[in-house]
C-alpha cells in the first residue's frame, strides 16, 4: 500500500517569519524529529504541510487526545469472518511507507502512549511490534514531527526529560505585523490596509495575555475575521463574531476589547 | 401647655379631619391627636402631625395616616423631638414622591423607624434631605444608602452625623453609588483590560478621594506608573459616562505612553503651566491616533466649546482644545486660530515633548497681551476626561510629587504659587503652609504606625441586610511579617515527629485528582476493548488468554493545591479551654505540622495570616508564597506571629482565594484557621461579618474553590457551621486531635 492520499499536491501557503524552512530541511535531511512550539494558530500544522509539500513526502497526522492508547497509534489485530487481521495504526504506515508523522498537541496524549515513539526517534529508528511479532525498521524517508503548546497545560501534563530530549525544536511566534498582514490579506482576500488594521487590533488583544486572557488573538481568528469581512460583513461585527465572543466569557474583558478595537479603526 | 388645648383641638380636628376621613375613621384620628397632644413632645409637633396627616391620609389613604402618629411619637423618643416634627410634613412629600403607592410608603416609614434606632442623632439631618434623596433612590436603594452610612460609622455617632451631614465625602460617593449613576468601581475591570489593551502595559487605577477642583468639577490624574480616577462624572449618565471613562483612560495613557519627563515648573507663572498642559494634551492625543485612529470618535464628542461667546480665558482655551483635534471645527479667533497654525506646523516635531513647552509659552504671551484675565483657582481642564496635568509637572519636590497621594500636596503648590503671582495677603499665605506642613506631619505619623504596610486590594463587603455588596468597602494591606526564630519550628517538629510521619501518610494517601483510566483490569466498570480483542485472538489461537479484559476510572495522586489562612486576631492570644497553651501556639503548631507533611509531599501551598483594624485596614501578612519554597525564612515568619487586632474574615478570605484562583491544580482549597467569630471595632452588628464571610464562601464554591474551616474554639460551632456549612467544619481543641480530624478535609475533597 502506498501512500498517495497523504501526498499533498498543491502548495499549502506558508509564509516564512524566520529561517525556519532551512532550518527543518537541514534537519530533515538528517531524519532528526522536529518540535514544533508555539501558542495556537499561529502556522504550526500548515507549517508541517508546507514542508512536506516542499520535500515531497505523504504527512500523516494524529491529533492526540487523552484517551488515546498505544495500540490506537502502532496499530491493532481486528477480527472478521476469517479470523484475525492486523490493521497498521498510522503511525506504523508513516513508519512503513516513509512518510512524516505529525503528532498534533502530544501533551494532550497520556505519557505510556508517547514512550512508543521513544525507539524511533533515537538512532534505532524502528518499532517493534510485539503483538505482530515483527520489528519495522523504519522507512529511510519516515521523519517524526510534533507539536507541543507549553502554554496553557496543566503542570500536569507536560512531556517526560527524555521525550524532549530527542527533539530539535522550531520555536513559532506571531509574526512579525507586516509579515502576519500579508498572511491574512493573503489567507482572507481582504486588502492590506484592513490586514493591517486587524494586525493592530490583534495586537491589543495579545496585550490582555495575563491581564483577563490566556492567549491573544491568533493568526488563524484574525484570517477568520477577513474572511467574514470579504463576506460583506462590516468589520466591528466581524470582529465580535470571530475575535471577541470566542475568545472570552468574561463581559468586563469583552467590553474591553471591543472598546479598543473600536480605538484601532 | 399640652393640657390647655384639649377642647380647642377636638373641634379642629374635626373640621381638618372633615372630608378626609370617614364617618368610621373618626375616632381613631382624634384619638391618636390626643395621644400626641397629650405625650408632652410640644406643640411644634402636634401641630405638624395635626396639619400634615389629612393630606397624607388624601394620598395613601386613612389607615396609614393614623398609624403615623405611633411613628411620631417613637421618633420623638428615640431621636429627638426636632425630628419628631418635621417628620409629618417629609412624610406627606414622601407620599407624593412615592406615587402615592402605599407598600412604598410603608416601607418608607418603617425605615424611618429603623434609622431612629441606628442613628438617632442623625435621624432629623436625613428627614431634612429626604427629598433630595428620594428624587435618587428608591426605597430600597435608600436603605442601602442609609445602612452605608451606619456600616461606616460603627457606633462611633460622630462619624455617623458626619456622614448624614455629607461632610464626609464618602456619603456622596454612595449616594452617586446607589442612585445608579454609574460609579468607577463598577466597570474599574473593564477599564483595567482597556488601558492594558490600548497601550500593553497595567497601570493601577485608582479611584482618587472625592476631589472636586473648581466648581465641583472632577478631573482624572496620574502619577509615574497610577492613574487616579473619579468615582463618578455628575452629568453624564448610561452609555456616555461609560465612553467617558474610557476616553479618560485612554488619555492618561497616551500621557504614559508620550509624554516623557515632568516638566519643570520653576517660574512659569499659572497661565503657562495650563496653556503648556494644553498643547501637551493635543500633542498626545495627536500622536495616539496616528496609531489609533478609533480614538477620535471617542474624544471628539466631548470637545462641545462653541466658537463664539464671551473672550475670556476658559472658553478661548477650551476652544483652542477643540480646534486642535476637531479639524472640522472652524473659530475666527485670532488667537485661537494663530495657535491652531502653530501647532500644525510642527507636525514632523510632534514626538518631541518640548514643543509642547515652546507653543504652550508663546501663546501664553499672546493670551497675556490680550490682558484677559486668567484665575488659575477656577481653572478647570476641559472637556471632561482631561487630567488635571499635575502629573506633567516637576514641582521641584520630587520625593513629595511621588508620593501616591499627590492630589492634596499639588492643591498646596498650586495655591502658593498662585498667592506669590497675586501678591496676596501674607496671613493668608502663611495659613496655607500651616495647612501643608499639619498634612505633612500626618503623613508621617500615619506611615510610621503603619509599619510599611502597603494597601494592595479593595474588596466588596455584603450587607444581608440589603442582600447586595457594597463594593471597594475594606482596604487590605499587605505586611511584611516579622520574623521570628525558625528554630522554634524545628523544635515543634522534633518533638512531635511521629505526627509528622502519620499527618504525612495520612494526606499521601487521599486521592484528590481528575479521574484517570486505567486499562487492563481484573475488574473494572467497562470493557477494555483492546484486552478484549486480544483475549479473544489467544482464544482462537488456542492460548490461555489473559482475564484482564476492564477497566475502570479513578483518582490516583494528589492535584490539589492549599492556601492555609491563620486568624492571629487578639482572641488568639488566650489560653485553650483545659490547657496552658494559647491558641495562636496551637495554631502554629498544627501550621507547621500540616506544612512541614505537604512539603514533604511536594504539594503546592501557601500560608497566611490576617488581622483586622477597621474596614481601612484589613491586614494581611504572607508568611509563604506558592512559589517560594519552604524554608528557614518561611519557618521563621510562622514563628514570628503576634496576636493583635480583630477579625474580618471575609475580607482576609477574598484575598486568599485571589493567589488561590491562580493555582492550576485539579482542586484548590482555602484552609481557614480560626478561634472566633468575625468581628471589627468598627462593627455592631454581630451578625453582618458572619453573613458576609458566608456570602464569600458561597462565591468562592461557585468558583470552584473549597473552603474548610478548622475551629480552635469548642464554642464556635453555631456561627462557624452558619458560615462554612455543617460539613466544612472541624472543632480541634488539642493538636493530638488533628491527625483524627483532617481526613474528614480530605475525604470531603474526594467525596
Amino acid at each position: 500500500m502506498s501512500l498517495k492520499d497523504y501526498l499533498i499536491t498543491d502548495e499549502p501557503y506558508y509564509h516564512a517569519t524566520g529561517r525556519e524552512v532551512a532550518h527543518f530541511e537541514a534537519a530533515y535531511a538528517d531524519r532528526m524529529p522536529i518540535m514544533l512550539k508555539g501558542p495556537t494558530g499561529c502556522g504550526k500544522t500548515r507549517f508541517v504541510e508546507h514542508m512536506a509539500w516542499r520535500l515531497n513526502k505523504p504527512l500523516v497526522s494524529v491529533a492526540c487526545h487523552e484517551d488515546m492508547t498505544a495500540s490506537d497509534l502502532v496499530g491493532r489485530y481486528l477480527l472478521d469472518a476469517d479470523g484475525t487481521v492486523w490493521h497498521d495504526g498510522p503511525l506504523t504506515l508513516a513508519v512503513r511507507h516513509g512518510a512524516i508523522c505529525y503528532l498534533d498537541e502530544i501533551v494532550e496524549a497520556r505519557q505510556d502512549t508517547t514512550v512508543v515513539i521513544h525507539s524511533l526517534t533515537d538512532d534505532r529508528r524502528m518499532l517493534p511490534l510485539e503483538k505482530k511479532n515483527e520489528v519495522l525498521k523504519a522507512h529511510p524517508d519516515f521523519q517524526m514531527v510534533i507539536s507541543y503548546n507549553p502554554g496553557y497545560q496543566s503542570v500536569l501534563k507536560d512531556l517526560k526529560e527524555s521525550t524532549k530530549q530527542r527533539f530539535g525544536a522550531v520555536d513559532f511566534g506571531y509574526p512579525a505585523l507586516d509579515v502576519e498582514a500579508r498572511i491574512i490579506a493573503h489567507e482572507s482576500g481582504v486588502d492590506e490596509k484592513i490586514a493591517a488594521t486587524l494586525v493592530k487590533l490583534a495586537e491589543k488583544s495579545r496585550n490582555l495575555k495575563g491581564h483577563g486572557l490566556d492567549e491573544g488573538a491568533s493568526t488563524r481568528m484574525l484570517i477568520h475575521v477577513g474572511q467574514l469581512i470579504n463576506r460583506g460583513i462590516p468589520l466591528a461585527e466581524a470582529c465580535d463574531i470571530a475575535l471577541v465572543l470566542p475568545i472570552t466569557d468574561d463581559h468586563d474583558i469583552r467590553k474591553a476589547l471591543t472598546s479598543a478595537i473600536a480605538a484601532c479603526t | 401647655m399640652k393640657l390647655g388645648r384639649g377642647s380647642d383641638d377636638a373641634r379642629m380636628l374635626a373640621d381638618s379631619g372633615q372630608g378626609v376621613f370617614p364617618e368610621s375613621w373618626a375616632g381613631p384620628w382624634q384619638a391618636a391627636c390626643k395621644r400626641i397632644a397629650e405625650a408632652g413632645y410640644g406643640a411644634a409637633v402636634y401641630d405638624a402631625y395635626r396639619y400634615n396627616a389629612p393630606k397624607i391620609a388624601e394620598l395613601v389613604g386613612p389607615q396609614l395616616a393614623i398609624g403615623l402618629a405611633d411613628r411620631v411619637s417613637l421618633i420623638a423618643i428615640k431621636a429627638s423631638c426636632r425630628a419628631a416634627e418635621i417628620l409629618p410634613a417629609v412624610a406627606a412629600r414622601a407620599a407624593v414622591r412615592l406615587n402615592r403607592d402605599r407598600g412604598e410608603y410603608a416601607a418608607w416609614l418603617q425605615l424611618m423607624e429603623r434609622l431612629a434606632y441606628l442613628a438617632p442623632e442623625s435621624t432629623s439631618m436625613v428627614l431634612e434631605r429626604m427629598d433630595q434623596l428620594l428624587s435618587r433612590l428608591d426605597v430600597s436603594r435608600l436603605e442601602a444608602w442609609l445602612l452605608a452610612g451606619v456600616r461606616s460609622s460603627g457606633s462611633d455617632a460622630q462619624r455617623r452625623r458626619a456622614f448624614f451631614s455629607f461632610d464626609d465625602p464618602e456619603a456622596a460617593r454612595w449616594l452617586d453609588h446607589e442612585s445608579g449613576s454609574l460609579v468607577f468601581s463598577d466597570i474599574s475591570d473593564q477599564l483595567k483590560a482597556y488601558m492594558v489593551a490600548l497601550w500593553g502595559q497595567p497601570v493601577p487605577l485608582r479611584e482618587s478621594n472625592s476631589i472636586t477642583t473648581g466648581q465641583g468639577r472632577r478631573r482624572a490624574g496620574f502619577g509615574p506608573g497610577i492613574a487616579f480616577i473619579p468615582s463618578t462624572f455628575p452629568g453624564f449618565i448610561g452609555a456616555q459616562a461609560e465612553a467617558l471613562f474610557q476616553a479618560v483612560v485612554a488619555h492618561i495613557g497616551a500621557h504614559l505612553q508620550y509624554s516623557g519627563n515632568r516638566f519643570p515648573v520653576a517660574e512659569l507663572k499659572p497661565l503657562q503651566v495650563a496653556l503648556i498642559s494644553l498643547i501637551e494634551d493635543a500633542r498626545v492625543e495627536q500622536l495616539a491616533m496616528r496609531d489609533m485612529p478609533g480614538l477620535h470618535r471617542l474624544w471628539t464628542p466631548f470637545h462641545t466649546a462653541r466658537a463664539a461667546g464671551a473672550v475670556t480665558a476658559p472658553s478661548l482655551m477650551a476652544r483652542l482644545s477643540r480646534a486642535l483635534i476637531d479639524p472640522a471645527f472652524k473659530d475666527d479667533n485670532p488667537w485661537v486660530c494663530k495657535a491652531k497654525a502653530m501647532f500644525y506646523r510642527r507636525q514632523q516635531e510632534w514626538e518631541n515633548p518640548l514643543i509642547s513647552r515652546e507653543i504652550g509659552g508663546l501663546i501664553g504671551n499672546d493670551l497675556g497681551q490680550m490682558r484677559i484675565q486668567f484665575n488659575a483657582r477656577t481653572y478647570v481642564s476641559e472637556p471632561a476626561y482631561r487630567d488635571d496635568n499635575l502629573g506633567l509637572w516637576d514641582f521641584g519636590d520630587q520625593e513629595q510629587a511621588e508620593t501616591l497621594e499627590t492630589e492634596l500636596l499639588f492643591d498646596a503648590v498650586d495655591i502658593e504659587k498662585q498667592e506669590e503671582d497675586d501678591a496676596a495677603s501674607p496671613d493668608r499665605e502663611r495659613e496655607e503652609q500651616l495647612e501643608t506642613e499639619e498634612a505633612d506631619a500626618n503623613r508621617v505619623s500615619f506611615s510610621v504606625e503603619d509599619e510599611g504596610g502597603i494597601p494592595v486590594a479593595r474588596y466588596p463587603e455584603y450587607d444581608y441586610l440589603t442582600g447586595r455588596s457594597r463594593p471597594e468597602w475594606t482596604t487590605l494591606v499587605e505586611y511584611a511579617p516579622p520574623p521570628g526564630k525558625a528554630s522554634m519550628i524545628e523544635q515543634i517538629l522534633e518533638t512531635q515527629a511521629d505526627m509528622v510521619s502519620r499527618l504525612q501518610t495520612l494526606i499521601r494517601s487521599a486521592r484528590v485528582s481528575r479521574p484517570q483510566k486505567f486499562y487492563r483490569q481484573p475488574e473494572g466498570e467497562f470493557l477494555d476493548l483492546n484486552a478484549s480483542i486480544e483475549a479473544m485472538i489467544s482464544r482462537r489461537v488456542g492460548e490461555p488468554p489473559d482475564t484482564r479484559v476492564f477497566g475502570r476510572t479513578e483518582r490516583r495522586g494528589r492535584d490539589l493545591s492549599v492556601q492555609v489562612l491563620l486568624d492571629i486576631s487578639e482572641s488568639t492570644s488566650d489560653r485553650v479551654v483545659g490547657s496552658n497553651a494559647r491558641i495562636l501556639d496551637l495554631e502554629r503548631q498544627a501550621t507547621a505540622l500540616l506544612a512541614h507533611a505537604m512539603a514533604g509531599l511536594d504539594d503546592p501551598f501557601a500560608i497566611a495570616a490576617f488581622c483586622s483594624n477597621r474596614r481601612e485596614q484589613v491586614r494581611y501578612y504572607r508568611l509563604k508564597d506558592f512559589d517560594k519554597p519552604y524554608n528557614s525564612k518561611a519557618m521563621a515568619n510562622l514563628a514570628g506571629l503576634q496576636s493583635g487586632y480583630s477579625t474580618r474574615l471575609g475580607a482576609a478570605m477574598r484575598h486568599a482565594a485571589e493567589a488561590l484562583k491562580r493555582q492550576q491544580t485539579h482542586r484548590r482549597l482555602l484552609l481557614v484557621v480560626t478561634d472566633g467569630e468575625p468581628s471589627d471595632i468598627d462593627v455592631t452588628d454581630s451578625q453582618y461579618l458572619v453573613e458576609d464571610a458566608r456570602h464569600v464562601v458561597h462565591l468562592l464554591a461557585m468558583e470552584g474553590i473549597d473552603v474548610f474551616c478548622v475551629g480552635l474554639d469548642s464554642g464556635g460551632d453555631s456561627y462557624l457551621t452558619r458560615i462554612f456549612g455543617r460539613r466544612n467544619v472541624v472543632q480541634i481543641d488539642r493538636l493530638e486531635r488533628l491527625p483524627e480530624k483532617l481526613p474528614m478535609l480530605y475525604f470531603r475533597l474526594t467525596a
